[in-house]
């Protein structure tokens, strides 16, 4: 069986029959998927299920053995490395669970990270950087390493760096599965308030349904198959 | 392009040197690690350049003779002497001007010509008379009145032990040169031969390479830490290209604090350096200054090759966005090649060596290419051996379990930082093979019996009534227990013709008592009176055989052509007896004429010396000093020295002692880098470490995890390094024309890195205890 997707003609982001095999272990057996600008999708599921290996292959991180991945019309499986390198630069941004942060360099400098990689020069880019963090309430950290800040904080200034160039896609996996409860629901206001003022599309990957409720649409991934629960909705 | 190079670069600088206190423990390890070698490498690139000072030193102090100078104003009247003083020889020169001393010239070194009971010392012998034994050895300089050290220009280094002894006795005729002129503009080396050519050549390769594989693993401190930084940059969009270069960054900012930290350390060595004395051998600070073509490969090649490796080291980590991915296990190491470059190396040997046998021109180049590549082949065996060994271990207890896992998982680190001990260790068996079988040969037997005679003494010019005074006086030296003397005396026999040059053959003639006799020559019986003739059959153009009523003159000069005074002439007994050779104490084998006092008046012979044999009490360290002590230095007739089974050379022994001492500091760097790794891999494990201790591990069982992880490579390491390093020595005597006669060189080598594997792994257990700790499960 395959899965329903609401992405239309327009969408940014669309994958076709998905499939990835790790050794023996399937984990997308024929996936669909597909997300329209500024528009924020939750991927929901059970652990295993194949909903992080699904956003690697959106993110262009993993390649899929079968189907394809295109991102405005491109397929992301026939770029390059350093074309695919070239995207999470300029319209992709990330946040994960933890660890994402280089621990060199102090927390506005990994804010600023994304532009330098772009070319910006060091001042705009940090300066940019505070706007981010700024309205991500993380600003009075910003001279600090991460290795010295809270997770929660850390977990802003993650998102801070992945807002920071303007991505037009925001790939979140797990991003307060690390948090307690009160910081995990801050994240998560801080995170689709932003992404909703930038127009970005937002990959939310959680199994919580109280994360997936600040979604527009979810779609839950079981045995390596995406199902779309509006469509379902619909359908019924 | 060029711009985002740069910004990739600094990117990386910015890496290395920012992180906080993980960050810069990591540089500094690898910058300490690469300087250590650095300051190895420059001391090596120095030793030319602190040869080649000594040298000069050493021929700018020599006088030029000119053949029959007249004394002036400024000349001097030179001659060498040298002494003995608690084994170091004391070398030095008398002098004594021919004019006004102020005018006169001088060695270098010194103002002005010592007066007679003056003497210039160096600043190693001003130490040496000013402690506590200084007296004793004053008295041999007549405790002349030191009147300043010599100064740098005059010596060959900090240690050395040299005078200038003022006199009014030489005379340029007899005893002494006459000289207007000191030194030469270079000096002159004899070539080394060949068998110690190749020991210098492999000493190098071994004593260098090491390092080079220490370098190596220095710049990979904290490569785990680094490669998970660059998957955190991977994931924000930096390419696979930029990544290649802000770890090249991180690695030329590591080799530049290292050459930094290198040119440091290698300053403060050479600030002590004057302190230390290697096998005879000081130097000047001022005289270790790499040679400029040498600190410039060392320069460009360390941060080069910083980058180089660590390239190579990324191509088998797969650094994605989502993490680093090490090359799994599925395609194993290969054999074939690394056994190429082992037997390339072999037959290069095979190829290059019988040049050492031929005494052609030794290809010095391609026999240390050859040891080179055997070196390195058999340590490129060791990745190889370890992955399969490893692979192949299972079962055993929790401790083992750990650890052969670990090192399932990563073998290579384990093998890269074993491979230092490898080089280390093949090339210092492979020399000890060599040395022990060329020491051997050349190792010479004096003939010399300890047993019967501890010393030898002997004083030229001397009549009968002195001698019997020395003697006497050697007798009654504190701690001599035995003294025999006996004078010796060429005597021209009437019979003897001049050959063609008018030089008449003497025949040796001995004059001792009794009881002297017995150590010289087996007689059947002796009384005063007697006289002995011992025949030399392998002499062939010596004098003819003595017979009785022959004549011999005892005022002769054996030069026919010059004046001769009135003959005295002592004419051998009728009863003269047949005698039997036996080896004197010295090892001198007994020939000639062999006369008791009773049968000759000693008191007429012309010219005699006197030789004598004596026996000290060991328990009295300082008797040879005081029989040396009966002559001033300024009485060179007088000369002594102790007697020994065998001779070893000087040369032999300072590359021994160079072996040992550099094998050791190869063994103690290797031995830091393996804790620094050791110590690494325990932080970077810190939360797998506290799960187990959660799970209710033994610290123990974690303990002994760490001893096996650093005892099965090096274990590994040593069988390899062994085996690799008996088969290059069994090559290298080849070569020599040699054969093996020391199988248990590697022994001590091998136990020395045992007990590096003890040491390291005591040296892990206080960061292991601390890893141990429950705040390693904390993930915020």
């Amino acid at each position: 069986m395959t899965s329903s997707t609401t992405g239309g003609a327009g969408a940014l982001l669309t994958a076709t029959a998905l499939r990835k095999t790790y050794g023996s272990t399937s984990a997308l057996d024929g996936a669909h998927f597909s997300i329209n600008p500024g528009e924020i999708v939750a991927v929901m599921g059970p652990s295993g299920s194949g909903k992080s290996t699904l956003l690697h292959c959106l993110a262009g991180i993993v390649t899929p053995d079968e189907g394809t991945v295109h991102y405005r019309g491109h397929e992301l499986s026939a770029m390059s490395d350093a074309e695919r390198s070239a995207l999470r630069r300029g319209d992709f941004g990330f946040v994960f669970q933890f660890g994402q942060l280089v621990p060199e360099l102090t927390c506005v400098e990994n804010v600023a990270l994304p532009l330098r990689l772009t070319g910006v020069d060091r001042r705009s880019a940090e300066a940019k950087a505070v706007e981010w963090m700024e309205r991500l309430e993380v600003d009075t950290v910003r001279h600090k390493r991460p290795g010295q800040v809270s997770g929660g904080q850390g977990q802003r200034v993650a998102i801070a760096r992945a807002l920071v160039a303007s991505p037009r896609v925001l790939f979140a996996d797990e991003p307060t599965g690390a948090l307690d409860s009160l910081n995990g629901e801050r994240v998560m206001e801080l995170l689709t308030e932003a992404a909703r003022e930038t127009r970005a599309a937002v990959v939310l990957v959680t199994h919580e349904s109280r994360v997936a409720a600040y979604s527009d649409r979810e779609v839950v991934v079981r045995d390596g198959k995406a199902r779309d629960l509006a469509g379902m909705a619909g359908a019924a | 392009m060029i711009k985002v190079w740069i910004r990739d670069l600094l990117m990386g600088v910015r890496f290395a040197v920012t992180g906080g206190r993980p960050g810069w423990t990591r540089t500094l390890l690898t910058g300490t690690g690469v300087g250590l070698g650095v300051a190895v490498l420059l001391l090596a690139a120095s030793v030319p350049s602190a040869i080649h000072a000594g040298d000069v030193r050493d021929a700018a102090r020599q006088y030029q003779y000119t053949e029959d100078a007249r004394p002036t104003d400024t000349s001097v009247v030179v001659g060498h002497v040298f002494t003995e003083y608690r084994g170091k020889v004391v070398g030095g020169m008398l002098l004594q001007p021919d004019g006004d001393p102020e005018k006169t010239v001088t060695p270098p070194g010194i103002n002005r010509v010592p007066g007679k009971g003056e003497i210039y010392v160096s600043p190693k012998l001003k130490r040496m008379l000013d402690g506590g034994d200084g007296e004793l050895l004053a008295e041999r300089f007549g405790n002349a009145k030191v009147i300043g050290t010599i100064g740098p220009d005059g010596l060959s280094g900090p240690a050395d032990v040299r005078f200038y002894l003022g006199t009014d006795t030489l005379t340029a005729e007899e005893d002494g040169t006459r000289t207007e002129l000191f030194g030469f503009a270079t000096a002159d080396n004899d070539p080394l031969p060949p068998s110690l050519l190749v020991l210098v050549i492999v000493m190098v390769v071994v004593l260098l390479l090491p390092i080079a594989v220490f370098i190596a693993t220095a710049v990979r401190f904290g490569s785990e830490g680094r490669d998970r930084r660059l998957a955190a940059l991977r994931l924000v969009g930096a390419d696979s290209a930029m990544t290649h270069r802000m770890a090249a960054g991180e690695a030329v900012t590591g080799a530049t604090f290292g050459l930094l930290f290198g040119g440091l350390f290698f300053t403060a060595g050479r600030l002590l350096v004057e302190r230390f004395e290697v096998f005879g051998y000081s130097v000047y600070s001022a005289d270790v200054v790499p040679t400029g073509w040498l600190a410039a490969l060392i320069l460009l090649l360390v941060p080069a090759s910083a980058v180089m490796v660590t390239l190579l080291a990324m191509r088998k980590v797969a650094i994605s966005p989502l993490g680093v991915a090490r090359e799994g296990t599925d395609r194993g190491r290969r054999l074939w090649w690394r056994l190429v470059v082992l037997i390339v190396g072999a037959v290069s040997l095979g190829f290059f060596g019988p040049s050492m046998r031929g005494g052609d021109q030794v290809n010095e180049w391609g026999i240390a290419g050859g040891v080179l590549l055997t070196l390195v082949g058999v340590t490129l065996l060791l990745p190889w051996a370890v992955e399969r060994v490893v692979g192949r271990m299972r079962g055993g207890p929790l401790s083992w379990q750990l650890a052969t896992r670990r090192l399932q998982l990563n073998s290579g680190l384990a093998a890269r930082a074993v491979s230092g001990v490898t080089v280390a260790v093949a090339g210092a068996v492979a020399l000890q093979m060599l040395y022990s079988s060329v020491e051997l040969r050349d190792r010479q037997e004096t003939g010399q019996d300890p047993s019967r005679a501890t010393m030898a003494a002997s004083h030229y010019d001397i009549d009968a009534p002195e001698a019997l005074d020395w003697i006497e006086r050697i007798r009654e030296v504190k701690g001599v227990t035995e003294a025999n003397g006996f004078l010796v005396a060429d005597l021209v026999n009437e019979r003897t013709k001049p050959d063609d040059d008018g030089w008449r053959h003497a025949h040796r003639v001995k004059i001792a008592d009794c009881d002297t006799l017995r150590l010289l020559v087996r007689t059947d019986g002796c009384r005063d009176g007697d006289v002995f003739f011992v025949p030399d059959p392998e002499e062939e153009e010596g004098p003819s055989p003595v017979r009785p009523g022959d004549r011999f003159d005892l005022r002769a000069d054996q030069n026919a052509e010059a004046k001769q005074p009135t003959p005295l002439w002592w004419t051998v007994p009728k009863d003269m007896r047949a005698a039997s050779a036996i080896a004197n104490p010295m090892g001198e084998l007994s020939r000639g004429l062999y006369v008791t006092p009773g049968a000759i008046d000693v008191k007429e012979i012309r010219h005699t010396w006197l030789e004598a044999m004596l026996t000290t009490d060991p328990a009295n360290r300082d008797t040879v000093e005081h029989v040396r002590n009966l002559a001033p230095v300024t009485d060179r007739g007088f000369q002594t020295y102790e007697l020994s089974m065998t001779t070893n050379s000087d040369e032999f022994n300072g590359i021994r002692n160079a072996l040992m001492i550099g094998a050791v500091v190869i063994l103690l760097l290797i031995g830091a880098s393996m804790i620094v790794s050791t110590i690494e891999q325990l932080r970077e494990r810190k939360r797998q470490l506290s799960v187990l201790v959660a799970f209710g591990t033994k610290r123990s069982t974690l303990g002994m995890s760490v001893l096996w992880q650093t005892a099965i490579p090096v274990v590994l390491g040593l069988v390899i390094a062994t085996g690799g390093g008996i088969g290059l020595g069994v090559l290298l005597l080849r070569m020599v024309d040699e054969s093996a006669t020391d199988w248990l060189a590697f022994v001590p080598l091998v136990g020395a890195g045992l007990l590096m594997i003890a040491l390291v792994t005591l040296a892990s257990l206080p960061s292991l205890w601390r890893m141990m700790r429950p705040d390693g499960l904390r993930t915020e």
